[in-house]
């Protein structure tokens, strides 16, 4: 006990320091590398941090949200409106003010609605904004887009979102270990029991969909200097929910750090889909997503703890070597059977890929 | 003793069925009321209305003379009214001390660092014999250990009204007994328990007193022995199979 004890914070500093490390590292690549990785790096940390803020509700509640594009646009179009008006830092303030007043008021309306319906909302919120900020343009200020020119380069938007990521990190790290945490798992799992402990669930809900709106509406301000021009349709396009969605579903749920597994390879497969085949791109990403959703339920996060666990597991051979060799000898040398012929075999082997309900009795 | 629960007048109608009509009750700290009658006779539906699962028409609660009725579900957990269900509910994807540990930092319990929530939450699981079941799932637990943890999950948030709702029903004669047992240290520790139970051994051993309903409303309140000997009650209410033993 007392082994353990002294043990910990020796562990716990090892891994600070290895965080802080690593974070330095991250904050020097500017420095290091070319524009084009640059660019390739503002996307890959503006997805994590979007994915680790959405995995923060959507994640433990399991109320997929699709209102990220949403507050990203509604972070990018307020420092788009008000960049002349004000310097540019209180802009990024105006814009998280206004994300977290609009995330207070969509969790508060979509308390009672789950599953679909919830899903649907956020996508229509979204396409709602959208449409009325082009509608707003277009008759009241007779602009069809604005220009977001400031000092504010790839290099000091590439820091300001590692400052970013690193906090919404350190965020989901507290929340793990938090009664809130434990709260919106129970959410996610059974709101009528979640009650029965004694959870305020409307409070609980409402409150993490603000904090994970907050920084997303954050990360969509911190890009707006990357673009000059910005219109209501760059804004608010709805493929940055989805594909928010696509990389939190890749890297799993179960563990923090799933997203920085998700982010990655979606970023170099959307940068190769959309250079090679540029009107294919959202075909082949729902593609990717059905493949992810069928065959990696848990995740890559999930396939490299299985493999974890498979090393750790001592190898089985109770029939040693040729064991297997035999099974295999065995099978391939059976004779062949076909009682019904080779429809009835075909008939047979159907109904085991697929069995009929009233079979699997 | 003075009662820790007063029901008074409660209904609750769903479209044109009165599931309960106009029910009142009390339990005292210690005492053990067994809610009996036919299915559909609106037990379970008055458990939630206690619970605050469900919101009733008309009627009070109140707890210690303090009206809960238009508290919500949350809240009466933290006045000390909980409830295990008829269908077991605990979180499936989550170990069995999750629950729990869920339990003792929102229930009305002191409070307690979510550090030090687990050691509580072990000590409830221990107490139902559940502790080397700790980190199991829900369908890696048999039956009885369910309808345990969701006990255990109860009395984290340390209840002074306690509402089981069929949960001596489905256990063999061996765990029966346990299960009895386990209610009745419960109440002799000072907990008011209700209970809606079918299992008429364990009503006769475990009730203070029984209330009987039927279609909503209640037709008979005594000790076990004068209710149930009731014959009307009984081949009206019970059946003929519960008449002769």
């Amino acid at each position: 006990m007392a082994g353990a004890a002294k043990r910990f914070p020796v562990r716990a500093t090892a891994a600070i320091g290895a965080l802080a490390a690593l974070v330095l590292m991250l904050a020097a690549l500017p420095w290091l590398l070319s524009d084009y990785a640059l660019s390739f790096m503002l996307s890959v940390m503006s997805y994590l941090v979007l994915t680790v803020a959405w995995a923060l509700f959507s994640g433990t509640t399991r109320l997929v949200s699709l209102a990220t594009s949403a507050f990203f646009g509604v972070g990018m179009y307020t420092v788009a409106m008000l960049v002349k008006l004000m310097p540019l830092y209180a802009t990024f303030a105006a814009a998280l003010a206004v994300g977290a007043a609009l995330a207070l008021v969509v969790g508060v309306l979509t308390l009672r609605i789950g599953g679909m319906f919830f899903v649907i909302f956020g996508f229509g919120l979204s396409e709602m904004i959208r449409q009325l900020m082009v509608w707003w343009e277009i008759n009241k200020t007779h602009t069809m887009g604005r220009y977001v020119f400031v000092p504010f380069d790839a290099t000091l938007i590439y820091e300001h979102l590692l400052g970013l990521a690193v906090i919404v990190f350190f965020v989901g790290w507290r929340l793990r270990r938090s009664r809130l945490g434990l709260a919106l798992l129970m959410i996610g799992e059974d709101e009528t029991v979640a009650r029965q402990v004694g959870v305020n669930v409307p409070f609980a809900k409402v409150a993490m969909f603000v904090v994970s709106a907050m920084f997303i509406t954050l990360t969509g301000a911190l890009m707006a200097p990357r673009f000059g021009f910005i219109n209501p349709n760059f804004a608010f396009n709805p493929l940055v929910s989805f594909q928010v969605v696509i990389m939190a579903f890749l890297g799993g749920l179960q563990r923090l750090w799933g997203p920085v597994l998700g982010v990655i390879p979606l970023i170099v497969l959307s940068e190769l889909l959309q250079t090679e085949f540029p009107f294919w791109f959202s075909v082949l990403l729902g593609l990717v997503f059905m493949v992810i959703v069928y065959f990696l339920p848990r995740g890559a996060t999930g396939l490299i703890e299985d493999g974890w666990a498979a090393l750790g597991r001592p190898l089985e051979w109770p029939r040693g070597v040729t064991g297997p060799l035999v099974d295999a000898f065995a099978w391939l040398s059976r004779p062949i059977f076909l009682p019904r012929g080779v429809a009835g075999a075909i008939e047979d082997l159907w109904l085991k890929i697929a069995p009929r309900d009233d079979e699997k009795r | 003793m003075a009662a820790v629960l007063e029901v008074e007048g409660l209904t609750k109608a769903f479209g044109g069925l009165v599931a309960v009509n106009g029910v009142s009750l009390s339990v005292a700290p210690g005492e053990v009321l067994g809610l009996i009658g036919p299915n559909g006779s609106g037990k379970t539906t008055l458990l939630n209305l206690i619970a605050g699962t469900i919101r009733p028409d008309a009627g009070a609660i109140r707890m210690d003379g303090e009206d809960v009725t238009r508290l919500s579900n949350h809240r009466r957990v933290r006045k000390r009214i909980n409830r295990t269900f008829q269908l077991v509910r605990m979180p499936a994807n989550m170990p069995a001390i999750g629950t729990v540990m869920a339990g003792v930092l929102y229930g009305a319990g002191e409070r307690v660092r979510f550090k030090d929530a687990g050691y509580v939450a072990a000590g409830f699981l221990g107490e139902l014999n559940l502790l080397l079941k700790a980190d199991r799932r829900l369908d890696q637990l048999t039956y009885i250990e369910q309808k345990r943890v969701e006990l255990a999950r109860a009395l984290a948030t340390r209840p002074r009204v306690l509402l089981l709702d069929e949960w001596l029903s489905g256990l063999g004669p061996g765990e029966l007994e346990g299960g009895v047992s386990v209610v009745w240290s419960l109440a002799a520790q000072g907990m008011a328990v209700i209970l809606v139970e079918h299992v008429m051994t364990a009503v006769r051993a475990l009730c203070h007193r029984v209330i009987v309903m039927n279609a909503g409303a209640k037709i008979a309140e005594g000790p076990p022995e004068a209710v149930l000997r009731d014959a009307e009650v009984i081949r009206a209410y019970l059946g003929d199979d519960d008449a002769r033993d």
